[in-house]
């Protein structure tokens, strides 16, 4: 059981020589932690390795696949988690001086499925503080790095699993998304990134930062392996509020072949040409994007959404107003335990007044309605991710309002299914990107869309040079 | 930044009873100063029965939500 680079096989690459016993679990989980051990003094990508740990669950592993109890795509297969998953026996600080030394007792739900499908955790990945604090020098832990250069930003909040990826540092890591916090960091490091429709996936057990706009998932080298991925975490949760009991595609299956016939794709062009213009080679990327889903057989028109704006204050009052509520008694108690990046944006959240809170999901629900009335004749809506790539490590402005915004928030305030993959990279070689988005739980279409694109275009043959 | 937007900031501070710490009150009167703008741009001219979007929902007998 033998691979000559296991660190660049895609999830499904790696579950098929598994699968056929041509490549052990034990040597590809040793292979991570080299590189890890290699790399991660530059990337910071991981700021936990469970080495002993996950070489022993490999074990297990290949164990049970040598006696023909394959249990699936994930058996095997070394992952990483954001450090806000929650582990049992195992630290989960999220990234904040005042959680050092916590220890859950019980993984969170998504890791006991990962785990049930047979994946190994090799460690808990940098995250910004409590998933909001930006890219921080005054936490316990380093900001993470963008492989793609190392000089630039990764993006966050899950800064860590958008590295490690990237780097060949795990197969695949798990993240979250209240503003776009999984497809920003696939966007900026090159991956797919898919936050599945809100309820598609539990929230229990990793740490809160906004109860309606919080979306976990996966971030990928392909669109095939997010959906191998969501096969597995697409179940119904009783103990996450918000996880719905709907029917389960199979998302691979859904795939296809790359035939995009009787495909609609409307461009929300007023986004990313009105609102907050993309930069030029984001835009160029995005028009060839276009054209090469059009060869591949989709129909394309032009729709138009609300005011980005809009969307992106209301989603902002209402993850303030949250984020505050989550964390109002230690703000008070001990502040000075929080870096300053994380204490001023969660503390804004006070001067969300309740009458303001409550009009934001007054206008949230308008603003759902509209997106399904602008999407009426079409089955995605294509736009970039963000208007830029990744600027150097500390540019981003401190404040949201401040700073160019990006075109994710929309759809964790509708809920929608939204991925994010890269469609080719600047003169700089840093990674540009694509947004598809579908109707709330057609997450099959989004990947299908995606899956196409991919197999179609070049960009999953480059890897960072480390 | 106008002198209304510090003075709203400075009052509700207050009222909030919040103890901030050195150097934090510029920062966050930024931040304040992009709120307005966002409540005011979420507005509040809605019609009475324009619904909140609610993440609560009934349950049946000894379940949670589904």
């Amino acid at each position: 059981m033998t691979a000559s680079n296991p660190c660049f096989l895609s999830i499904a690459e790696a579950a098929a020589l598994i699968e056929a016993k041509k490549l052990s679990p034990v040597e590809l989980t040793r292979a991570y932690l080299d590189r890890i051990e290699r790399l991660n003094g530059t990337l910071h990508a991981y700021v936990r390795v469970l080495h002993d740990e996950s070489l022993a669950a490999a074990r297990v592993a290949e164990a049970e696949i040598l006696a023909g109890k394959w249990r699936g795509p994930l058996h095997g297969i070394p992952i990483g988690l954001k450090d806000i998953y929650d582990t049992a026996d195992i630290p989960t600080e999220g990234g904040s001086r005042s959680c050092l030394g916590r220890t859950p007792t019980a993984d969170a739900e998504t890791v006991r499925l990962l785990k049930e499908a047979g994946a190994l955790v090799l460690g808990k990945l940098t995250t910004w503080e409590f998933a909001i604090g930006g890219t921080a020098f005054d936490t316990p832990f380093p900001p993470a790095r963008n492989p793609w250069n190392t000089e630039h930003d990764p993006a966050g909040s899950s800064s860590g699993s958008g590295a490690a990826v990237a780097a060949g540092l795990c197969a695949m890591a798990m993240g979250s998304d209240t503003g776009g916090s999984i497809r920003w960091p696939a966007a900026w490091c090159g991956l797919a990134g898919l936050k599945p429709t809100y309820g598609r996936v539990s929230r229990a057990g990793i740490m809160p930062l906004s109860f309606s706009l919080d979306h976990a998932g996966p971030l990928c080298w392909t669109v095939e392996d997010a959906a191998l991925v969501l096969q597995v975490l697409s179940r119904y949760d009783p103990s996450d509020p918000a996880s719905t009991d709907r029917p389960v595609p199979d998302f691979r299956a859904a795939l296809g072949g790359g035939d995009l016939r009787g495909v609609r794709l409307g461009i929300a062009r007023t986004i990313f040409e009105r609102d907050c213009v993309a930069s030029d080679e984001m835009l160029a990327a995005f028009n060839s994007s276009v054209a090469m889903l059009r060869d591949l057989g989709a129909a394309v028109c032009d729709i138009e959404l609300p005011p980005l704006a809009l969307y992106n204050a209301t989603a902002f009052l209402i993850a303030r107003g949250e984020g505050f509520a989550i964390h109002a008694k230690a703000l008070r108690e001990r502040p000075q335990d929080y870096g300053a990046l994380a204490r001023d944006r969660l503390t804004i959240g006070a001067y969300v007044r309740a009458s303001d809170m409550v009009q934001a999901m007054r206008r949230r629900l308008m603003l759902v309605e509209a997106t399904n009335a602008a999407m009426r004749d079409v089955d995605a809506i294509l736009l970039p991710t963000t208007p830029d790539p990744a600027p150097r490590l500390g540019e981003l402005a401190p404040y949201f309002g401040s700073q160019r915004p990006t075109y994710m928030r929309p759809f964790n305030l509708t809920g929608q299914p939204a991925l994010s993959l890269c469609n080719g990279f600047d003169k700089a070689d840093l990674p540009l990107s694509l947004q598809i988005v579908s109707r709330a739980f057609d997450e099959a279409t989004v990947l299908r869309i995606g899956h196409a694109y991919e197999k179609a275009t070049p960009w999953r043959e480059r890897r960072p040079i480390l | 930044m106008d002198d209304t937007v510090n003075t709203r900031f400075s009052a509700e501070t207050a009222l909030l009873g919040l103890k901030l710490l050195p150097g934090q009150e510029a920062a966050l009167l930024e931040a304040y100063s992009a709120l307005c703008e966002m409540v005011a741009l979420v507005g509040s001219d809605y019609p009475m029965a324009a619904e909140p979007a609610h993440i609560f929902v009934p349950t049946d007998v000894g379940g949670r939500n589904r």
